[in-house]
């Protein structure tokens, strides 16, 4: 296995550079300093392929939703871009976002709509004007959410739930591209797993993912590739297939740490 | 995409317990309101009609031409169901004689104290009060309740424009509004046909511009609750400036603008000008019974070296010259002390009209006044309604007093005041009145014409407000619109 401890030389495990493919999601350089001065990311580079699905690891303030958010336009990059399916999202943030779906870390919707209403505004601000309510409930039925939940006003519902609701809206948006920001954070095990296998056959069915998250051992579950970010950098960059004999955890946390060379 | 945000606000408004709550109080206070002032409206107009049919009686049934006197009064006017202004605080009526100033008297809350404590709700008051506040309600969450719900971030995580994202809250928040609103004015309305208000083609379009003026003012509001909760991340933050800025601007500088008018151009109180006026006619009268003591003892003096005949016989020759003489005297006094009077009243006018423009141009810092002085000039409510009355009825008695000295001349001769003075040598002085001739015919006595309060008269004074109103909505939603552009939706 191949890691390093700089930034100008992550390790990369049969990664592609932003430059050599066209990928579905792709971060080139992508830098964000705050009007406060505080570097958030610091040329960060990655590209998720169609059909992928990135795990970005790392502790509080390691650059995650930076990184999110400068994929959603929330906020611009200082230097370098970030692209969806070859658009730049600070130069074209509609084009760009047309072609990506949402899943934040603790979905909040308009508690006083119902299930449905919440996906049917969702989904036609999507750009989805043609599902039926039939469409809206196999959608809920698929991500897990009972029947008898459909028509009850948001106010009551579980995070479980609601987070199965954000994946529904994602998943009626079809878009080629999902960014989900620690989404199973607060889940039950259940819950978790029962997200985990629906991203599993999103990925199936073409999507490219970029997930971020603390958990370790779901990411291992489910990506194909895992960057470790620490400091506003990615730190490690690998392959599922080749970390598959290696203590996730203690890597982990060794590169939180910080003692690069001890992993080598 | 603006039509599937629309949809979507006002579907969040109507779900929300907030819509139920306005459309609730809305509903009681627009209806009861508008009932209450038809009642009200119903009695001042049967008072009305009592009231001139007796003073017509009395006057039918007056024998003497002097002691014809009358009372006009103020007619009530449909639109005072929606704009109380200050109808109730004007007096109704004022004698009309020779003797007395005109004065408008016997105001509603001078009669009935008790109304003036809990002043009546109309309209105006539920507009400019709870619609206002209302307004502040649907909106002080509108930008910041959203990115704290987390569904800013998921919205503006799919292609929507800012500008549409804004507007579609502006205009959302707006139909929520006057949503709740429109059906108790309809059923308001109804209830002004099922009455049979008598209302002319001049009132409902006075109305409607009135409906017009409210659905201005609190759009102001709408853009001020966007503007504040665009440039703050907590809705609890947004809520409590809200709060200072609507008692700011509906509660504390209408008051001080008026306030500080009256200290800067002061004007002087009803007190001291009775006592000028009092002081001014004391003398002036004192120095016409000097001059009419003076001239009778210079005509006393030519007689002195007469007989007793001859003096008679002298006065008889002119005694009706003296008796000219001094009524000429007389009335240029009265001409004199009126004219002070109507110097006064106009001094006093000139004083308290700089004072109100100061104290109106200071308080349309608020769209509050704004709004308020709107609806009071298109309603005719407002307070030149008392100076405009008192002048109509100055010249109703001018009118009057002609009129009845016309008749004295024509029935009376030489009469003065009513009595027959007859001089003569050998029977003395005679005095004999009319009193036994009946009563007087007055079918023909001058008919009060009330100021007429067209729509175009009112609509004129209130475009500045009108304008104003514009000004300060299209300012707030212009700040709004940019404070929004540069928000921070995560």
């Amino acid at each position: 296995m191949e890691t390093t401890s700089t930034n100008e030389a992550v390790t990369n495990h049969a990664v592609n550079s932003p430059s050599q493919s066209r990928a579905m999601l792709a971060a080139d350089n992508l830098t964000k300093r705050y009007e406060d001065g505080v570097l958030a990311l610091d040329h960060v580079t990655f590209e998720v392929n169609q059909g992928h699905i990135y795990a970005m690891l790392g502790g509080n303030g390691a650059g995650k939703t930076t990184t999110i958010n400068l994929f959603l336009n929330f906020i611009e990059p200082t230097e370098g871009e970030a692209r969806i399916n070859g658009i730049v999202t600070h130069k074209e943030p509609l084009r760009a976002k047309e072609k990506i779906a949402f899943v934040s870390e603790n979905v909040m919707l308009y508690p006083n709509f119902t299930a449905l209403q919440n996906l049917d505004f969702f989904a036609r601000l999507g750009g989805q004007t043609g599902y039926s309510k039939d469409d809206y409930r196999e959608v809920l039925l698929r991500v897990g959410l009972q029947e008898e939940a459909h028509n009850k006003r948001l106010k009551g519902f579980s995070k479980g739930m609601r987070q199965k609701c954000g994946i529904a809206i994602a998943i009626l948006k079809d878009a080629p591209a999902i960014l989900l920001d620690e989404p199973t954070s607060g889940l039950d095990p259940k819950a978790g797993f029962e997200f985990i296998r629906l991203l599993e056959s999103l990925r199936d069915e073409g999507k490219a993912i970029l997930m971020s998250t603390h958990d370790i051992f779901r990411a291992r579950d489910i990506a194909d590739t895992i960057g470790i970010m620490n400091q506003g950098r990615i730190v490690m960059q690998s392959q599922k297939s080749d970390i598959a004999g290696e203590d996730l955890e203690k890597l982990y946390m060794k590169y939180m740490a910080g003692y690069m060379e001890q992993v080598n | 995409m603006l039509k599937i945000l629309i949809e979507k606000e006002l579907k969040a408004i109507i779900l929300s317990p907030k819509f139920s709550a306005t459309f609730s109080v809305c509903a009681i206070l627009i209806v009861l309101s508008v009932f209450i002032g038809l009642r009200d409206y119903q009695a001042a107009v049967a008072q009305y009609e009592t009231a001139t049919t007796l003073s017509n009686q009395e006057m039918r049934e007056q024998t003497s031409w002097m002691s014809l006197n009358t009372r006009a009064y103020r007619e009530p006017d449909p639109m005072q169901i929606f704009v109380a202004g200050v109808q109730n605080d004007v007096g109704r009526l004022s004698s009309i004689n020779a003797f007395s100033q005109i004065k408008l008297e016997n105001s509603n809350y001078s009669d009935e104290p008790i109304f003036a404590v809990f002043r009546f709700i109309d309209l105006t008051f539920i507009v400019q009060i709870v619609l206002s506040l209302f307004a502040i309600l649907f909106t002080y969450d509108a930008i910041n309740g959203e990115r704290e719900g987390g569904t800013l971030q998921l919205t503006f995580a799919n292609a929507v424009p800012r500008v549409q994202y804004i507007l579609a809250k502006f205009i959302g928040s707006w139909l929520g509004l006057v949503l709740p609103l429109l059906i108790p004015l309809l059923i308001g309305l109804l209830l002004l046909l099922l009455f049979r208000v008598p209302m002319t083609g001049d009132h409902w379009a006075k109305l409607f511009t009135l409906i017009g003026a409210s659905f201005l003012y609190f759009t102001f509001f709408i853009a001020l609750g966007l503007l504040v909760s665009a440039l703050t991340k907590r809705s609890t933050t947004s809520f409590m400036f809200l709060l200072v800025a609507w008692v700011t601007l509906v509660l504390i500088v209408p008051r001080a603008g008026v306030m500080l008018a009256g200290q800067i151009t002061p004007v002087p109180t009803v007190a001291e000008i009775d006592g000028q006026r009092e002081g001014y006619a004391k003398e002036r009268w004192k120095q016409h019974m000097d001059a009419l003591t003076e001239r009778w003892e210079e005509r006393n003096a030519g007689l002195q070296n007469l007989t007793a005949e001859e003096r008679e016989a002298f006065r008889d020759d002119h005694s009706w010259d003296w008796m000219k003489e001094d009524e000429e005297e007389r009335k240029l006094v009265q001409r004199d002390i009126s004219e002070y009077d109507r110097k006064l009243n106009e001094d006093l006018r000139n004083r308290k009209a700089t004072q109100e423009r100061l104290g109106f141009l200071l308080s349309r810092f608020s769209p509050a006044s704004s709004y308020q002085l709107a609806a009071m000039h298109l309603a005719g409510t407002d307070i030149s309604i008392k100076p405009e009355y008192e002048d109509a009825m100055r010249d109703y008695r001018d009118k009057f007093i002609s009129y009845r000295e016309q008749k004295q001349k024509e029935e009376g001769g030489g009469m003065a005041g009513g009595f027959r003075i007859e001089f003569n040598s050998d029977t003395g002085m005679k005095i004999s009145g009319d009193r036994d001739s009946g009563a007087i015919d007055v079918t023909d006595v001058p008919v009060f014409e009330a100021p007429q309060y067209r729509f175009a008269a009112g609509l004129l004074p209130a475009m500045p407000d009108f304008g104003l109103l514009t000004l300060y909505t299209l300012l707030a939603f212009a700040a709004g619109f940019v404070a929004f552009l540069r928000y921070d939706v995560r």
